[in-house]
């Protein structure tokens, strides 16, 4: 039991980590990309590559994930420079899907249908931090590492450069933002803090495969982001919990089939995030919005 | 002759992909309504014709029945989730995250009735004759050619010569002007959705009874519409068609020189392009966002 909750904990945390980078595209930038999950995925197989190859070190790890997400992070900002609203969701869409093929086609760089198994325990700084509690510790760390960070910047003239673009572009422009830098940097960071949380995913799991970074779970992601709230630093927080304890709650309801648990939890979150943007637009943790 | 064959396939693919993308552009060129959940009305349709073909209902039932549903599911979508939206809020991104979520819970209570697996009703229109030496074509080519040139065609003449179909082009370039002369933009906008939910049908029909129909097969198909409808310029009625045929060409096409595995991966290469390199797509307005 005890160890089931330390394993719940630490996906809370991982989640936690890559809603919040979600938070900094979708709540804070305006920029509503679908291609999120690849993303974590880059993350996951470049930790992977590295444990797999050379180290489980897992300063290098988030080093090398977080540098090829960047890097990545270009066919993303591109589309995002060029066009806005339905065209980049389109765009985000495309590189999703394109992105899955790879994960599942190339199997020298990804292990293809089968994936990468048996991914050593992490150590950091040469001290294991496998084991189930310690590893905990290091996500949970880091969650509150990246939620610092994020605060911070949203607080400094970045963060305010970015929510004026959120608000209204051209006034930004008018104001001398450079915008194309802005969205090029937003999107950089929030791909490389997911890459973050990507290789923090492969090494709880030790086990990453395509199939785990597919369109469902970029729109967990972002259902996690507007459930709890965008826009907000506990917003992301407040979703990911719900997100990720509602299949645990359910496993103890009595009149659900196990088998079922699956497609309960698909359709609870699916009808939140259609009763809330009817109901309540800005989220559980978001401001509730005033009649006019 | 495998030239001929592939280009054969893709046409049947392409012909009831140009017509799902025709509905969503519909939908999208007359209510500016990013209406993703586009791909439910097509596996609620897909599954109505399985289940009442199941039952042992005629086929014309059957086909009826799954056109009532997806009408009525596209209609009540704008009239119970859009349109509360649209009162409080237009933000386009809402909508579209509203629509995700009707796609979710869709392919969930689908999943539940009829499991996850694929389900097909089988029919004689899949059992190839061989026209030429080494190419074989089914009846269902026929059909899904006929079905999507003769549709297609009804709606556009629809669009061009009823005053229904003027208001649903009027809506689309001025729903204030509309409304000043005395039409309902409500009731334009059921039109629409109707309409375009509607042409989802041939399409679920048909791959329910060549393919066989998921319940997940409804990202599919809203990632076809969306493609579509962006290459050949969004709102346009002819592009999104002609784009969806394309797509499906290109899909079978491809396997010529790559493994078939990557053939979805190229549709969306060519999406990817366009709207990077074309946003206003083959028939669409330049993009002025």
């Amino acid at each position: 039991m005890i160890a089931y909750i330390v394993n719940l904990a630490t996906l809370v945390a991982i989640f936690g980590i890559a809603a919040a980078s979600m938070n900094l595209l979708i709540g804070y930038a305006g920029i509503f990309s679908l291609a999120h999950g690849a993303f974590f995925g880059i993350g996951a197989f470049a930790a992977a590559q590295l444990a797999l190859n050379l180290t489980p070190d897992l300063l290098l790890a988030f080093l090398a994930a977080a540098s090829l997400s960047i890097a990545l992070s270009l066919c993303l900002a591109l589309p995002a420079l060029r066009v806005r609203g339905e065209y980049f969701i389109a765009a985000s869409l495309g590189l999703q899907m394109f992105a899955v093929t790879v994960f599942h086609e190339a199997p020298s760089l990804t292990g293809g249908h089968g994936g990468l198994a048996g991914i050593p325990q992490a150590t950091l700084l040469g001290i294991e931090v496998g084991t189930p509690w310690r590893f905990l510790a290091v996500a949970a760390v880091t969650l509150v590492l990246s939620l610092l960070l994020i605060q911070i910047l949203m607080r400094g003239s970045f963060g305010r450069a970015l929510m004026a673009m959120r608000d209204a572009e051209s006034a930004a422009m008018a104001f001398g933002k450079n915008i194309p830098l802005l969205k090029t940097l937003a999107v950089a960071a929030g791909c490389g803090l997911v890459g973050i949380a990507g290789a923090l995913y492969a090494f709880h799991i030790s086990f990453v495969i395509g199939d785990s970074f597919t369109l469902e779970q970029s729109v967990l992601l972002q259902a996690m982001v507007i459930i709890g709230g965008a826009g907000t630093l506990a917003g992301p927080l407040v979703g990911t919990l719900l997100i990720l304890l509602l299949p645990a709650a359910l496993t103890f309801m009595p009149m659900i089939p196990p088998t079922e648990i699956g497609t309960v939890q698909q359709f609870l979150y699916g009808a939140a995030m259609t009763l809330l943007m009817i109901f309540r637009p800005g989220g559980i943790a978001g401001q509730s919005v005033g009649r006019r | 002759m495998l030239f001929i064959q592939l280009l054969a396939s893709g046409i049947q693919t392409g012909a009831l992909y140009a017509l799902t993308a025709a509905g969503f552009a519909l939908i999208f060129g007359a209510t500016r309504i990013f209406h993703v959940a586009h791909g439910a009305s097509f596996v609620l349709a897909g599954y109505a014709f399985v289940a009442a073909s199941a039952l042992g209902l005629h086929w014309a039932a059957a086909v009826l029945l799954a056109t009532a549903v997806a009408v009525a599911f596209g209609m009540l979508v704008d009239l119970l989730v859009y349109r509360p939206i649209q009162r409080h809020e237009a933000s386009f991104f809402t909508v579209f995250v509203a629509s995700f979520g009707i796609v979710i819970c869709v392919q969930a209570l689908v999943q539940f009735q009829f499991g996850r697996g694929s389900v097909a009703v089988s029919t004689s229109l899949t059992r190839s004759a061989e026209l030429l030496p080494g190419l074989y074509i089914a009846p269902v080519f026929w059909v899904a050619a006929g079905v999507s040139l003769a549709l297609f065609t009804a709606v556009s003449l629809f669009l061009e010569r009823t005053n229904a179909g003027l208001g649903l082009r009027a809506l689309s370039e001025n729903p204030e002007l509309l409304r000043a002369y005395g039409l309902s933009s409500r009731r334009l906008s059921a039109l629409a959705f109707g309409l375009g939910s509607a042409l989802v049908v041939p399409g679920a029909i048909l791959t329910a009874a060549t393919t066989g129909i998921e319940p997940a097969a409804s990202h599919r198909v809203m990632l076809i519409s969306i493609a579509a409808s962006v290459v050949g310029g969004i709102g346009s009625l002819r592009g999104a068609a002609l784009a969806g045929l394309m797509l499906g060409v290109v899909e079978n096409l491809v396997v010529l020189v790559l493994d078939t595995q990557w053939s979805e991966a190229a549709s969306f290469v060519v999406l990817f392009v366009f709207i990077v390199f074309r946003p206003s797509g083959l028939f669409g307005k330049a993009v002025t966002s």
